[in-house]
């Protein structure tokens, strides 16, 4: 029996953790592919109507993101309010001028498309003063944000 | 033996390295996917000198009215979410015979070439004599059309096609949610979506969904589904 006991007591064998490096990369490759970079720090909050018909949206480098919800913050108020990039906006009239800022060289106003992303709560009078103000500077291209649903 | 005294390099760490990128990437990004519904919003328009406003029958209009309590009218009766669909779908297809079966809907009627060939003279003979720039311009989109209209003549032959001032029209009030909009929003879209690609099977024997807007022969496709079934929808500005 002498001849068991001899391994013992050198202790137990580390664990060989060789392999590990190569599980978190592949857990690493998996987030690097399945995920998109944040476009800005929310801070309204936005839970996305659903809609069976919608469309994943294309070429995101030519989209402008307007958030319309509820704040984050309690000390914003209740009231719903719109996001352009990172500040809450003092109303719908700032979105004509934030969005004429955001022209890309060698594209026309009407090329690149406005992504709505609406709390589905909110009612449709902020909605509608945003359209007003995208069409008056012949930003037509819209898209209404929605989960995709069955 | 040389071999067995070279020392392995210690992969320890590298586990370290991995974690902090892997957390790295998970704080930065968001697995949500961009998706949506897309509209064009109506160019503005001025009225042209001489224009007059095109004559509107009340069949061809289908108002569908959404109010403060995410309630909804269409045309005049109240009507459930769920019957929305149906009510749409009766709205294109009830008449699409080119008969007069339901005397609230759009009429259709029967467009050949020799019928668009006539317009595209009539019209081009507008647009040489127009008054002013503007009212040249309208007449141009209307060319367009009947251009549009002969081409899917030559594509498919004589067809029928819904009165050109059907239209569908949104109202909204203030307080009706963004989500009850996008629900009726998605279920037109869902009607003349699932027409297009009945029609697209019926006609070209290929879903309407599969059909490339970057291909030339594609293109053409869509734009004769795009007449057959045209997507008119009016938004009224929010009055209360």
């Amino acid at each position: 029996m002498g001849k068991f006991n001899k391994g013992k007591k050198k202790g137990i064998p580390a664990v060989n953790t060789s392999a590990l490096p190569d599980i978190i990369f592949m857990l690493l490759f998996f987030f690097m592919v399945a995920t998109t970079m944040k476009e800005v720090d929310m801070m309204v909050d936005v839970k996305k109507p659903g809609a069976s018909q919608a469309e994943e949206l294309q070429d995101k480098d030519n989209v402008d993101f307007v958030y319309v919800g509820f704040p984050l913050d309690a000390a914003e108020g209740t009231e719903p309010r719109i996001q352009l990039d990172d500040q809450l906006a003092l109303n719908y009239t700032q979105v004509a001028d934030w969005k004429r800022l955001k022209v890309r060289e060698g594209f026309a106003i009407h090329d690149i498309v406005t992504s709505l992303k609406v709390h589905e709560d909110v009612g449709m009078r902020i909605v509608s003063n945003i359209k007003e103000e995208l069409r008056n500077i012949d930003a037509i291209k819209i898209n209404y944000s929605a989960d995709k649903t069955k | 033996m040389a071999r067995r005294q070279l020392e392995e390099i210690n992969a320890g760490s590298m586990a370290d390295i991995a974690f902090l990128l892997l957390i790295f990437f998970l704080v930065t990004t968001t697995m949500e996917v961009d998706a949506g519904i897309s509209r064009n919003l109506p160019l503005k328009f001025d009225p042209p000198e001489g224009w007059v406003p095109p004559e509107v029958h009340e069949r061809d209009v289908l108002v569908i009215m959404a109010n403060s309590n995410d309630e909804l009218l269409v045309e005049g009766k109240p009507l459930l979410l769920e019957d929305l669909e149906e009510k749409v779908r009766a709205f294109f297809l009830d008449n699409a015979n080119g008969q007069d079966n339901n005397p609230d809907m759009p009429m259709y009627r029967n467009i050949s070439g020799a019928i668009c060939q006539k317009n595209v003279t009539e019209i081009k003979a507008l647009i040489a004599s127009a008054p002013n720039e503007g009212m040249a311009k309208l007449y141009e989109g209307d060319l367009k059309k009947w251009e549009g209209k002969l081409q899917t003549v030559k594509e498919i032959g004589d067809y029928y096609e819904i009165s050109n001032s059907s239209l569908i029209q949104l109202k909204n009030q203030s307080n009706t949610s963004f989500g009850l909009y996008i629900e009726v929003q998605d279920i037109l879209k869902k009607v003349v979506n699932d027409l297009r690609n009945d029609k697209s099977k019926e006609l070209f024997d290929v879903e309407y969904k599969d059909l490339d807007p970057k291909d030339e022969a594609d293109a053409a496709k869509i734009a004769v589904l795009q007449i057959l079934v045209p997507e008119r929808i009016v938004e009224a500005k929010i009055e209360i």
